[in-house]
């Protein structure tokens, strides 16, 4: 049999080139325009896939959320911290995920839930936030960025993205903490913690945090509060990333393996 | 007599400490065929009569002596259908024991258990003591040495009580047989001698002409437990005055 | 979620040149949720034979008991020591018994005959499929990568040092791939003579 003829219901090559234009715009559509995404091969989309992924569906597209991270803000600024860990279910898939999206010299965003969701929405914005430079000739503003973000994170509300953010920034006279999730959430506040370590994290978070703390205390806070979710939650670990968030700008303050930290801090308790 | 007014329930005690229904159960062995155990240095024998009323019966088709393992074999003095239900209970016993522990029964194990059930027809309602006492004899490995076997003898009573012997005589002529066997035992006896002995002991008190149809003997050695055929046992009667 | 994972933690047993390891993580959890993390599941049957029971821990729990209620009434009763395969095989009768409503658990044991000292290992299925190889046994949430280091760690004869470094990396390198086993492991070496029992120091988290 030729080949031709196992093939003689596919589209030819010409056809295809043909529909080129088309296809562009239906399945590439995020070639040009990267907001849009296909569309899901069937009807009403908003409520078949919310079927998808109810729990008891056998189409398996169901995110982890195993993570935890944090950010607060203080006197000095903001800390945010990480953890490190990718599951696919109880599998650890990697150790050393970098979780803290750093989308430009002023803004840092954390990631949680899908990861895929998680860090291409964090590229659109990045660019959205660099065009906005080039066209105001000023750098954006949080609470603007998180606003285009909350945008077309509503724009897919119900569609089954999976995405809780929290996003701290400077734009030279203040520092400001938003928390976004895939819901349209979109909220300031002085504490925030996600993903499956958050109840942990906040737990040492919550009574270690004050206004008044010290740029070291903070850091620290931020740091044990990650270590002890990671400790306690199985979805969480790998290694502690600590970062200060300030009016100028944002620094990396440490990346600490959690093994190292549990010594460390099992030492403190013997002592 | 006295002792037969509490012979009506055989779990009650006579006032005396005696459950009659057991002594009667013991008459009853006693009153059977003479059977014979000796424990040679590599293995056992187990001998017994096995006379026919008639000169009709086919001898070789119902046995007396039977394996319940492999390696362990069986024989008794008293009412034959009694005995034909505990071979059936031990041979159970066996198998449950095989299939929960992939081992073949020990056979202290196996004669505890036949005790237990003996005991339990002493002390049920609606039921009596079985009429036999049971010889069982089987070799297994040493406690402290894998590889060397040892050779085991026990006999088991009516009441559930039972013992262990070097050699030992149940049934019609038990008294003269033990008193034979203490003369003739001793401690590093080979298993062949021990098969002339044993079929020593049963032609005292033995009426009639002995032939390898009126007897039968078991032995067992390292390679398992098996009932002498007749022509076997013709061999070692030839070598017999 | 599998009720096999809903606490974690797993199992492994090697063979070795006339010794045995067998090794467990501390993990005791409630599915994300770290509980504890002292909760060893490898149990000691008698002086040269060990147990390791993986997947719900109040099955665990259970069957160990249940398994040493027959184990010591088998000891006094013949007034011998089991052997690591009549413990096998009682186990393996055991959990069939619960065929139609099985304890959730992996066992693994391993041992040396008491009077011959030749190393044992074994593994069954929740309903006492028995498997004895030569090499090693896995059990617990996961088993798939305890098979990967085993398959590449392991080799014939090894010495009870060498032994003890192998199983401890395989352990170790398996439950770090693993969300719900691991903070900390022990390791039991048993030999003719003597068994060593080491804790590891692994990640917590």
């Amino acid at each position: 049999m030729a080949l031709n003829d196992i093939l003689k219901h596919m589209p030819s090559i010409n056809d295809a080139y043909n529909d080129f234009k088309a296809c562009e715009e239906l399945s590439f559509a995020n070639l040009t325009q990267n907001k849009v995404l296909s569309v899901p091969p069937y009807c009403n989309p908003v409520e078949n896939l919310a079927k998808l992924q109810e729990g008891n569906s056998d189409v398996k597209i169901h995110f982890d959320h195993g993570t935890t991270t944090l950010g607060f803000i203080y006197q000095g600024g903001v800390v945010m911290a990480v953890d490190s860990r990718a599951t696919g279910g109880q599998y650890i898939g990697s150790q050393s995920v970098r979780k803290v999206v750093e989308i430009n010299d002023l803004l840092l965003g954390t990631l949680a839930g899908g990861a895929a969701d998680c860090t291409y929405w964090y590229r659109v914005l990045t660019s959205e936030c660099r065009l906005y430079e080039l066209r105001n000739k000023k750098k954006i503003s949080l609470a603007a960025a998180t606003k285009i973000m909350n945008n077309i994170i509503y724009s897919y509300k119900n569609s089954g993205l999976s995405m809780g953010m929290i996003l701290a920034g400077g734009d030279m006279n203040q520092v400001s903490l938003y928390y976004l999730d895939s819901d349209g959430t979109r909220t300031t506040g002085k504490v925030f913690s996600v993903g499956s370590g958050s109840i942990f994290a906040l737990g040492v978070l919550d009574s270690g945090y004050k206004w008044d703390l010290k740029d070291e205390d903070a850091y620290e806070l931020g740091r044990r509060s990650i270590y002890h979710a990671t400790h306690r939650d199985a979805y969480s670990g790998g290694t502690v990333r600590v970062y200060h968030v300030k009016k100028d700008g944002w620094n990396l303050i440490s990346e600490e393996d959690c093994l190292n930290l549990h010594r460390r801090y099992q030492a403190e308790k013997n002592n | 007599m006295a002792s037969e007014r509490y012979s009506f329930s055989l779990t009650t005690f006579s006032p005396s400490g005696k459950l009659v229904q057991i002594e009667y159960a013991l008459n009853a062995v006693s009153a059977g065929a003479s059977t014979v155990g000796i424990k040679a240095s590599n293995g056992i024998v187990i001998a017994t009569e096995n006379k026919q009323k008639s000169l009709l019966y086919d001898e070789n088709s119902v046995h007396k002596i039977e394996n319940i393992t492999d390696n362990i074999g069986i024989v008794y003095s008293g009412m034959g259908p009694d005995y034909r239900l505990l071979v059936r209970q031990a041979r159970k016993i066996a198998q449950n024991y095989y299939m929960i522990y992939n081992e073949s029964i020990p056979t202290s194990q196996l004669v505890q258990r036949i005790a237990g059930v003996m005991q339990e027809y002493t002390q049920s309602g609606g039921v009596r003591p079985f009429g036999v006492s049971l010889l069982i004899c089987g070799m297994e490995p040493s406690h402290i040495n894998n590889d060397e076997m040892i050779p085991l003898l026990f006999q088991c009573d009516p009441s559930g009580a039972y013992f262990a012997w070097k050699a030992t005589a149940m049934g019609k002529n038990s008294i003269n047989g033990k008193t034979f066997l203490e003369k003739r035992y001793t401690e590093d006896l080979e298993l062949d001698d021990a098969v002339h002995i044993a079929i020593l002991t049963l032609k005292e008190g033995f009426e009639g002409q002995m032939n390898e149809s009126n007897i039968e003997v078991g032995i067992c050695d390292s390679n398992g437990f098996h009932r002498l055929d007749p022509t076997t046992i013709k061999d070692y009667l030839a070598n017999i005055p | 979620m599998s009720i096999m994972a809903y606490n974690g933690g797993c199992i492994v047993a090697m063979k070795g040149k006339e010794c045995v390891a067998i090794a467990t993580d501390h993990r005791f959890g409630i599915q994300a949720q770290t509980i504890a993390t002292d909760f060893e599941k490898v149990f000691p049957i008698n002086k040269q034979m060990y147990l390791g029971l993986a997947g719900l821990q109040s099955d665990i729990i259970t069957v160990y008991k249940r398994l040493m209620f027959r184990k010591n009434l088998y000891e006094i009763r013949e007034n011998r020591v089991m052997q690591p395969e009549r413990f096998a095989a009682m186990l393996s009768s055991f959990l069939y018994e619960h065929r139609f409503g099985p304890y959730f658990i992996e066992p693994v044991i391993a041992g040396l005959d008491p009077k011959t000292f030749k190393p044992f290992i074994c593994n069954m299925d929740l309903i006492g499929c028995p498997n004895m190889p030569d090499d090693f046994v896995v059990g617990g949430t996961c088993e798939e990568q305890l098979f990967g280091m085993c398959e590449t760690l392991w080799r014939e004869n090894m010495e009870p040092d060498d032994l003890f470094e192998t199983i401890s990396q395989a352990m170790l390198n398996a439950f770090d791939r693993d969300a719900i086993s691991g903070w900390g492991a022990t390791v039991y070496i048993i030999e003719k003579d003597k068994t060593t029992v080491k804790t590891l120091k692994t990640r917590m988290d």
